[in-house]
């Protein structure tokens, strides 16, 4: 029997059937490259432990452009001292299996903007990011396009223990012929976390008649003096966009390939100017201005 | 120095008193081949049952303990009496139900329910239902509503039992339903043929008096083409130190174009494990309501299922969890849509105080044959002290494209702007989180029959010291 190990594992288990509770993949072997990350694109080909810092105060704006031949690992530790802000871009354009693991500590005044593109193939991303200090920000953007057999497990973790501390999730995309998608969200309040504030939203456009969408977006509460929401939808274009759009002109596949453009629009957009080309190159729209 | 608000426990009052048991009536504790062979013999068993009894045991032992949910260490099977012998026969007279059981249930307010708003009443203390009567126009019309037992040896419904017992929840779900198979006793039979519709509703009340023990009731309901019916089930039990379990099964077969209401009033006492299995097949043009109350109890495990068989079939589940002080109540539903345009719709409330934690649990699923389906799930929870938990796992498995699905979620507290614009219309602090809490159980408290929405009323009833922190 071939050896699988367990990844990406819900904070807190739920039915078994739904297969959501844990990603099964073969280990991926090999030595791991360290990488410190300082500035601007890192190619990512091989497995890799990166590290991204920002002292007190400091700002930092990186990429991760993830794309690999043959299977590998990608471990990120990230830490935001005091008033600091980091900003990552991770794009994900491999065809070979990527286990991916995200931690991030987040202190007091300082912010995380995550911005995560999934361009097909067979992705485990495990994130986690620790709200720690006072008012500690997290703003994670998240879409992946998915199409024939591909798989993507996502898992992502925003732990509030500082006080007043603000997340917010929002994840698109788009699935096409047999892909098979996990999203797991969680907000987890810690007692302690007075005044927190947590959202997730999770929104899917489904065109192949064979996709696999699941989703569990989970809120766990031990402090009373909160304000956590999170919110799905998934389905088809809409019966009435259909019909304004076609009205306007375009014909039905003009009108999926532009929701499907929607979709991932505003991930795209928070990415560099190269960083723009290489996605645009990667999905086979060409060039931006056309 | 500011109080935080009270919100007063249930009050246990009504439920918490109890008569002595003969210790001659209890099976011994736990679970064995002697132990299931002894039940089947009391109860008669024809040998098909016989032997589905002994295969649940087989699969009982050989089925692993669930490994997600609250936490059921707590809950020694061995120590759990799976069977007590019934002081009297089951009766459809009330003056020939023996004294003390009588007046459990009039104390309850079954009798008074019966004649005031009911169709028909059953009644079980322990392990076997002790009266069961149903009104004559609904008996002329050709519903069925007695023990499953009786069913079981009446050669009419034989087959129809045979048929659809545990089909719907094989012994092979899950340990308990297992367990169930193995011990069950007690429970309803409803039947409504075609283009019946019975316009009151009909009730089951479960008490368990005994300490350390279980009860296994078994409801299946169907309703044929066209028919509607309203069933409430209500539960309760005296609080001892040992821990007691109740593992029940409910089977409800909708046909096409029937309507069915299930509504539920858990109130066990706090010694109690609720690890119970309710199921649903919804036929084309179907539709099954769920309402459920879930206050009582020390755990429970409670996700109704509707399984949407037909096309056009609909299922609707309304709930309200409160959980309080030792509390930790894992509740929610679960649908899935396996016709073309099928709906649902799930909308819950919980409350946590002093220490409770509630757990909303759900999935949806929707197949590849269920094309046009649409499903909306909505889930809010309410936080009333820092000691508390209150957990939200919703789960959606989308595996068609053509389908609409929706999911909302809401955590948090009181919030102070609303209590402002309250006490700024000339409300008292206390009045305006009475308010508040009450509009926040509104909706699932409307759609309880009405003694339940008072019950759960004056559960809600705010104590209010001081201002509130």
């Amino acid at each position: 029997m071939m050896e699988t190990v367990k990844l990406n594992k819900l904070p807190v288990p739920t039915f078994s059937h739904l297969g959501v509770n844990y990603a099964e993949r073969r280990p991926i072997e090999g030595e791991a490259r360290t990488i410190a990350i300082e500035s601007g694109i890192t190619d990512i080909s091989e497995s890799s432990r990166c590290t991204v810092r920002a002292e007190r105060g400091g700002r930092k704006s990186v990429t991760q452009y993830i794309g690999a031949g043959s299977d590998i690992t990608v471990d990120t530790d990230i830490m935001i001292g005091d008033g600091a802000c980091v900003t990552l871009v991770q794009v994900f354009d491999s065809r070979a299996a990527v286990v991916s693991r995200l931690n991030a500590k987040i202190a007091d005044n300082a912010q995380l903007d995550l911005v995560q593109l999934y361009i097909g193939g067979d992705t485990v991303s495990d994130n986690k990011a620790e709200l720690a200090g006072f008012r500690a920000g997290l703003k994670s953007d998240i879409a992946y396009t998915l199409s024939g057999s591909d798989k993507l497990d996502i898992n992502f973790v925003a732990e509030h223990s500082g006080r007043k501390s603000v997340s917010a999730i929002n994840v698109g995309g788009v699935m096409n012929g047999s892909a098979d998608k996990v999203f797991k969200g969680t907000i987890d309040f810690k007692n302690g976390a007075s005044g927190a504030k947590g959202t997730e939203s999770e929104d899917v456009l489904l065109i192949g008649e064979d996709v696999r969408s699941r989703t569990v977006p989970v809120i766990l509460c031990s402090e009373e003096d909160v304000e956590g929401s999170h919110g799905a939808t998934a389905g088809r274009i809409g019966d009435d966009k259909i019909f304004y759009m076609r009205s306007r002109g375009f014909s039905e596949e003009e009108i999926t390939r532009l929701m499907s453009r929607a979709k991932l629009a505003h991930v795209i957009n928070r990415s560099d100017e190269e960083t723009k080309r290489r996605i645009y190159g990667a999905l086979g729209w060409g060039d931006e201005d056309e | 120095m500011s109080q935080k608000t009270q919100i007063s426990d249930v009050d246990r009052s009504l439920y918490d008193f109890r008569f002595d048991e003969d210790e001659r009536d209890r099976l011994s504790s736990g679970i064995s081949p002697d132990i299931i062979t002894e039940i089947s013999d009391e109860k008669n068993d024809p040998e098909w049952m016989r032997e589905f009894r002994l295969r649940c045991l087989d699969i009982y032992e050989n089925t692993e303990m669930v490994k997600w949910g609250a936490p059921i260490d707590g809950l020694d099977v061995s120590k759990i009496v799976t069977y007590i012998r019934p002081k009297s026969r089951m009766n459809t007279d009330w003056d020939s139900v023996p004294e003390s059981v009588k007046e459990t249930f009039e104390r309850l307010g079954i009798p008074q329910a019966e004649r005031e708003s009911l169709a028909g009443v059953g009644a079980q203390y322990d392990s076997e239902l002790v009266y069961h009567n149903v009104r004559s126009e609904a008996a002329k019309s050709g519903v069925v509503y007695t023990d499953l037992e009786s069913a079981m040896h009446d050669e009419r419904y034989a087959g129809i039992i045979r048929t659809h017992f545990m089909k719907l929840v094989p012994p092979t779900d899950h340990k308990f339903a297992a367990l169930h198979g193995a011990v069950w006793s007690g429970g309803s039979f409803v039947y409504v043929p075609e283009n019946v519709h019975l316009e009151i509703p009909l009730q089951s009340y479960f008490r368990l008096n005994a300490k350390g023990a279980g009860q296994f009731e078994h409801t299946l309901i169907i309703l044929e083409e066209n028919s509607s019916l309203h069933f409430i089930e209500g539960c309760s039990a005296p609080k001892y130190y040992e821990a007691g379990l109740h593992a029940g099964c409910v089977e409800l077969y909708v046909g096409k174009g029937a309507k069915l209401r299930y509504s539920t009033i858990e109130n066990w006492s706090k010694n109690m494990y609720n690890l119970n299995t309710k199921r649903a097949l919804v036929e084309e043009g179907g539709s099954v309501e769920w309402v459920s109350g879930s206050f009582g109890s020390h755990v429970s495990y409670l996700y109704p299922m509707s399984i949407l068989n037909g096309r056009g079939a609909r299922a609707e589940f309304t709930g309200i969890t409160f959980a309080g002080e030792g509390q930790d109540l894992d509740t929610g539903a679960k649908i899935v849509h396996n016709a073309p345009e099928t709906s649902s719709y799930i909308n819950t409330k919980s409350i946590s105080k002093s220490g409770g934690a509630s757990t909303f649990r759900s999935s949806v699923v929707i197949n590849k044959n269920a094309a046009g389906s649409k499903s909306s799930v909505n889930c809010e929870s309410l936080m009333l002290d820092n000691i508390s938990r209150s957990d939200t796992i919703p789960a959606i498995d989308i595996k068609t494209d053509k389908c609409d699905v929706g999911h909302e979620a809401k955590i948090g507290r009181i919030s102070d702007e609303a209590i402002f614009y309250l006490t700024s219309r000339g409300l008292s602090e206390e009045e305006a989180r009475a308010m508040i809490v009450r509009g926040f159980a509104d909706n699932v408290s409307k759609e309880l029959p009405l003694e339940y929405a008072v019950e759960m009323n004056n559960l809600i009833g705010l104590e209010m010291r001081g201002s509130a922190g």
